[in-house]
């Protein structure tokens, strides 16, 4: 080859690199130690993550699975941003008289109840008068 | 060397996965040799290279449960350790870490290498030590991506297809990948040639 320098039979020469002898016996020395004080040092979450992590490339999962899951999750938002503000009945609730109320320690009073001849002069308010007794179909009670 | 016929991978590995902390020890020792290179030749840092293969084996540890066994175990373990190692380089940036060297490191060539060069002139010697210390800096010029694929096929030896599987790429990606890493070490160390 010439001057041309051959690279790859230099290259080869560092596989011969290595550490001493004894490197690889305390390596494994090392290595157990480790393991025991992980073992030790982890939380029961990082060990069940690392577990999950392992595990999950392998899962299997249909191509066409997430595309579905991409179409639903579209639709789904797509529903949610346009479907129409639900009618409530704010505006009635509002409006009621505040002081009607079941739990309401006050009595509650209904029509005005002033006597006849201390209220304001004028036009009395329309009243309906009953011809007769109310008709009943019970029977009158009798002793 | 032992006469006991050594036990397969995927036997370490069921015993392992049924609870047996041992089989893993096995398996440790059987591949820590081996990463150790790789590593070392993607870091150049002896130190990093340690704290990596012991991360290396650990997370393969955590994970081997979720084995499946679609790859070979050599396969799985070396795109952990390919994976972590250049997650490493990305984080360390341009953080210079190759002041220790090979010496320092207490790292040698081993008997193989030694009877190779045995008997050859001091001055030979120095060229080619010095000629390593140059490569060991162009390898570190090289983006991760390259030196893993130079690593990997020029100095472990591995097969393109392995290396493939392991970087999942094709294989035409490993080649072009190579071609481009040799034509860079090339331009790199022409100067120190023509010294």
């Amino acid at each position: 080859m010439g001057d041309e320098l051959d690279i790859s039979k230099l290259l080869r020469q560092r596989r011969f690199i290595e550490p001493p002898p004894e490197y690889f016996d305390k390596f494994l020395r090392d290595f157990r130690r480790r393991q025991r004080a992980e073992l030790i040092q982890r939380s029961a979450w990082e060990i069940f993550w690392d577990r999950i992590a392992s595990v999950a490339p392998h899962f299997r999962v249909p191509q066409y699975a997430y595309a579905v899951i991409a179409v639903m999750a579209a639709s789904a938002s797509t529903f949610i941003l346009t479907r129409p503000a639900p009618v409530t009945n704010q505006v009635a609730v509002a409006e009621a008289p505040a002081t009607f109320s079941l739990t309401s320690p006050k009595p509650v009073t209904i029509g005005d109840t002033r006597a006849v001849s201390t209220r304001p002069t004028g036009p009395l308010p329309s009243h309906y008068v009953l011809p007769s007794r109310p008709v009943s179909n019970e029977q009158p009670l009798s002793f | 060397m032992d006469d006991a016929p050594e036990i397969p991978d995927e036997e370490l590995v069921a015993r392992t996965q049924a609870g047996d902390p041992d089989a893993f020890d096995e398996l440790v020792l059987r591949y820590s040799k081996r990463l150790y290179g790789l590593i070392y030749n993607m870091t150049s840092n002896h130190e990093d290279t340690n704290d990596l293969l012991q991360e290396v084996f650990a997370k393969a540890y955590r994970s081997i449960k979720g084995f499946q066994r679609k790859s070979s175990f050599y396969t799985w373990l070396h795109s952990i350790a390919v994976n972590m190692t250049i997650n490493f380089l990305k984080k360390r940036g341009r953080r210079q870490s190759t002041s220790i060297d090979d010496e320092e490191a207490g790292l040698q060539f081993d008997k193989e290498f030694l009877e190779a060069t045995e008997g050859s002139d001091p001055r030979r010697e120095a060229n080619l030590s010095e000629l390593q210390q140059r490569l060991n800096e162009a390898l570190q010029k090289l983006s991760h991506e390259h030196r893993a694929v130079v690593t990997m096929f020029d100095i472990q030896g591995m097969p393109h297809a392995e290396i493939a599987k392991i970087l999942r790429v094709s294989e035409g990606t490993v080649r072009s990948r190579l071609f481009y890493a040799h034509r860079q070490l090339q331009n790199y160390l022409e100067e120190f040639i023509k010294q």
